[in-house]
């Protein structure tokens, strides 16, 4: 192990040693204070993966820090970061308690950092998994509430089957082609018949964690089920990850048939995802509906198979990344006090709780892309490398599939706003958490007016 | 006149000062209630000084300005996609700035007293709201119009949802969902053509004067300059578009309706006129017989479904679409005098009728009730009231003498030309106007009693804003001219092709 091998992996090194510290040491000190050190952790792994390397690759750990691999470790670590703040006082009162909740979302955000960073399919998968496993945990993590261990049991099994999936797949691939390079994926697997077959497999797999139709039914069961602070986690981290191995994959060229593979999947999420959450009552499972939505959007982009595509899926995952967080963050907030998760008991929050209702609000204009916010930006960018790829009619279904899901943002907005609150306290947010809430509020705007900083910054990682 | 003033960012302060007054609400949004409302009014007034200390600036065009544009700023925004903050200000934004800073003033004194609800945010929406119409009425580049031009939504639903009436949820939703739907397809029209210049040209801008005059097939062009008019349509709101806003205005507050009305409804004649026959010209000539027939079949229509309502605020919300769509007549004829008769009457439309909901508003507020049935014999009760209320009905109703007339004469005038058949119906449309005004005071302010509502007459604030109303409306009415002039140029060049 040199020097540059050293270097590169030190984000990961940083975000599993500091798993196993906590975990070791928390049970000597049992405490809730772990969450702190976890946050450090975070911190340390996110400044780290801002500096440029030394070199880009290191071959002997088959891991890269290239600029879009260093962007998503620097997503993930703050991610991950924010969500130990804003699970703090919601374990507290919820009763999760052990320090192997702090554990287990750096040991996710490990998994996370080291699939963006990979460049063989092995590791690829090792990382997925990583990542996948501390969710088995987290989703089930709420003991008490029965729909969290459902949850759980759903995640697990889906979970199990689609890392069969892409098991199978890579296997097919690597019997096909003789190589695991994820550089050359593509090329290598045109024209031979087995791996395009492992592909298909592994396009499954990856369906299934992008909750992309018709592979998406545990997504809203989950997004119900998981303790909020999870759903933020898992919304952001998971997804952004599963965007971040198509953004090592696709760009390398080879054939088109494989992205074009996601034509469909792109065009059912937007509608089924869309038409289902207009039917919801309950907040938290109208979200999981429009994370479907969401996601196709992030396929149409992928299936443009542009330069401009690519950065508009890496730029909408990032704001997706941050919008979830702000939402469930919201939700955390909200729920802590003890209001239930159908509409009618969040009636009039805008006033009783004006600023978790506020965050949420500003979460949600931006989730169905009004602007000045991220999700606009992101959808201008998406929409516009659609029609320059020639991907009209998706473009078009696409819009009117955003127009419609705006009604049932909308909704939720008028319950916290324009109807009359209970009688339930005004409730405070500590802090830490306050901070969380702003600065993603914060960044929800200014990277939604402007972005040109993050573009730049794409435009340098995905030429 | 000609003092310098380039180089003083007239047309951001424009744009941000009410935001600005808007969010210096926020520390004393708890505590000193007896802050908010001259705070918001000091914002909304200082706006109006802006706005007039801006007439003077049309002496002397602006450097590096297209032409007609006396007030320009230009700054990069967004390199990587050619979008620009790019600002502009020539006679036709100068009358709807003013307007605009206007009826938002009036708008916050007429919910001076209603409001005592959740005070601080219903200045803030206000304010934010005026931010976003001014912003439409000022950006040369299309995605930055685009920005404002849906920003501008989320006051107004939250205006109708909060503060509304009746079935304001509905209303709100309604609202919001119809005129997204139509500016989400404008979207796609706007990158469309922003790909179709850059691939042509290697220029990528969404530069208003970077994309006039970009060659677009004429069949790609009717699609697109569809997916303007739709959005405009909307807005306008035109007939068979316009079912949302008799919802919207009946269950507003009145500050609501007096700024859907005064202005909101003005951002769809002025896109039309700004952006959609200049990026489009063939498309729009094509085009301009159904918008036509459109405006014809609105001017009529409304007018019959006015006659028959029995709440004054939807009687004055379907005059509206009568009203705007004579507007749309003016604008689909494109030459000179018939613009420039559209322009000056959307100005007049939008004191007018913000005048009619402010007036609607004052007798809602004291004796809670807009049906026509319930009220008789209010001249004999408030005098004043019902002389003004009196008076804007019949400058509504287009008496000569009084504003609207001199628009509508314009836009008659001006569409002869274009099409006989058009300007004979709308003629009809002049007349029938006149019909359901004059049942309507007959029935409000003659008729016999018919339920014992108490109505203080005008207070001195009230009054003083109805005569200012009212000064206005005779002033264009009596000489349109410092107005007219004020269009001259920009009509000229708007129509450079047509005249």
């Amino acid at each position: 192990m040199t020097v540059i091998d050293l270097w590169i992996a030190m984000p990961l090194l940083i975000l599993a040693g500091s798993a196993l510290a906590i975990l070791l040491l928390g049970a000597m000190v049992p405490g809730n204070h772990w969450t702190w050190a976890g946050v450090v952790a975070t911190a340390m792994a996110a400044a780290w993966a801002i500096q440029a390397p030394p070199a880009t690759i290191a071959p002997s750990l088959a891991l890269a820090a290239t600029p879009v691999a260093r962007l998503f470790a620097i997503l993930f670590s703050l991610t991950a970061g924010a969500v130990l703040i804003i699970s703090h006082r919601y374990n507290e009162k919820r009763g999760i308690t052990g320090e192997e909740y702090q554990a287990t979302i750096l040991f996710c955000a490990f998994g996370a950092t080291t699939l963006s960073m990979s460049t063989t399919l092995l590791i690829m998968f090792l990382g997925l998994e990583a990542m996948t496993f501390g969710f088995y945990i987290l989703v089930a993590m709420e003991l008490k509430r029965e729909v969290s261990a459902e949850a759980g049991l759903k995640y697990l099994l889906m979970g199990a089957v689609a890392a069969a999936f892409l098991a199978f797949g890579i296997g097919l691939h690597y019997a096909g082609t003789g190589s695991l390079s994820l550089a050359q994926a593509l090329q290598a697997a045109a024209g031979n018949r087995i791996a395009l077959a492992g592909w298909g497999f592994i396009l499954i797999g990856i369906a299934f964690k992008l909750s992309l139709v018709p592979a998406h039914l545990w997504t809203p069961d989950i997004y119900q089920g998981a303790p909020a602070p999870v759903t933020a986690l898992l919304s952001a981290l998971s997804k952004g990850a599963t965007v971040a191995m198509l953004l090592l994959i696709l760009p390398s060229g080879g054939s088109d048939t494989i992205r074009h593979l996601l034509w469909w999947p792109a065009l059912l999420s937007m509608v089924v995802g869309n038409l289902a959450a207009l039917l919801q009552t309950k907040v938290r499972r109208m979200l999981g509906y429009s994370s479907i939505a969401q996601m196709g959007y992030v396929a149409l982009a992928l299936v443009s198979g542009t330069t401009g595509g690519y950065r508009a899926a890496a730029y909408y995952s990032v704001a997706y990344a941050i919008m979830s967080l702000a939402a469930f963050g919201a939700i955390t907030l909200i729920e802590r006090d003890g209001a239930g998760d159908s509409l009618e008991e969040w009636q009039g929050l805008g006033r009783r709780n004006p600023f978790p209702a506020g965050i949420l609000a500003l979460a949600l204009f931006a989730l169905a892309g009004i602007p000045p916010t991220a999700g606009f930006t992101g959808k201008f960018l998406i929409f516009t490398a659609a029609i320059k790829a020639g991907e009209i009619p998706l473009a078009i279904i696409g819009i009117i599939t955003a127009a419609i899901s705006v009604y049932y943002y909308l909704a939720v907005v008028v319950s916290l706003y324009m109807h009359e609150p209970g009688d339930r306290e005004e409730v405070f947010p500590a802090l830490p958490e306050s901070a969380v809430l702003i600065a993603t509020g914060a960044a929800i705007l200014v990277i939604g007016a402007f972005p040109a900083p993050l573009l730049r910054l794409l435009a340098a990682a995905l030429p | 006149m000609g003092y310098d003033m380039t180089g003083f960012p007239f047309l951001t302060i424009l744009i941000f000062l009410p935001l600005a007054t808007g969010l210096c609400l926020l520390p004393v949004w708890n505590c000193r209630p007896d802050l908010w409302r001259p705070v918001a009014l000091a914002g909304a007034i200082a706006e109006l000084g802006v706005a007039c200390l801006c007439w003077p600036a049309a002496a002397a065009p602006a450097k590096g300005a297209p032409a007609g544009f006396f007030l320009f700023e230009d700054y990069p925004w967004i390199a990587e996609f050619g979008i620009r903050y790019t600002l502009g200000m020539d006679g036709l934004s100068l009358l709807l700035v003013i307007l605009t800073a206007f009826v938002t003033l009036i708008a916050m004194l007429a919910s001076w007293r209603p409001v005592i609800d959740r005070v601080p945010l219903h200045y803030l929406l206000i304010l934010a709201m005026e931010s976003g119409i001014m912003g439409v009425f000022l950006s040369l580049d299309l995605f930055l119009f685009y920005l404002f031009w849906e920003l501008m939504l989320i006051p107004m639903f939250f205006l109708i949802g909060i503060w509304g009436h009746g079935r304001r949820i509905y209303s709100a939703i309604k609202f919001f969902l119809f005129t997204l739907a139509g500016s989400l397809l404008m979207l796609l029209a706007i990158i469309t053509l922003y790909l179709i210049h850059g691939s042509q040209t290697g220029v990528y801008t969404f530069s208003l004067y970077g994309l006039i005059g970009t060659v677009v097939p004429h069949s790609t062009a009717l699609w697109l300059y569809g997916a303007f008019l739709l959005a405009f349509a909307i807005k306008f709101p035109l007939f068979p578009l316009h079912t949302w806003l008799p919802d919207a205005h009946t269950d507003a507050p009145t500050a609501g309706s007096v700024i859907l009305a005064g202005l909101l409804l003005k951002t769809g004649a002025y896109g039309l006129v700004r952006f959609g026959y200049p990026l489009f010209p063939a498309a729009a000539a094509t085009l301009s017989p159904l918008l036509m027939v459109m405006a014809v079949t609105g001017i009529l229509y409304a007018s019959w479904i006015a006659f028959a309502q029995s709440d004054m605020k939807r009687l004055v919300a379907y005059s509206s679409v009568g009203h705007m769509g004579f507007v749309a007549l003016g604008i689909a004829a494109w030459t000179p005098v018939a613009l420039s008769g559209a322009i000056l009457q959307m100005v007049n439309h939008g004191i007018t009728t913000s005048a009619m909901f402010a007036m609607i508003g004052m007798l809602d507020e004291r004796t809670g009730t807009r049906e026509i049935d319930a009220y008789g014999n209010v001249w004999g009760k408030a005098p004043r009231l019902s002389f003004f209320f009196l008076f804007f009905a019949m400058a509504s109703a287009g008496l000569p003498g009084l504003n609207n007339f001199v628009g509508e004469f314009l836009i008659l005038t001006g569409s002869f030309k274009v099409s006989h058949l058009a300007v004979a119906l709308a003629g009809i449309g002049v007349i029938l106007p006149l019909v359901y005004t004059v049942r309507l005071i007959q029935e409000l302010l003659f008729q016999e009693e018919r339920r014992p509502l108490i109505i203080p007459d005008l207070t001195v604030t009230e009054c003083g804003m109805v005569v200012v109303m009212a000064c206005l409306d005779l002033y264009i009415g009596l000489h349109p001219g410092p107005l007219l002039d004020m269009l001259h140029s920009p009509v000229a060049i708007l129509t450079g092709g047509a005249g």
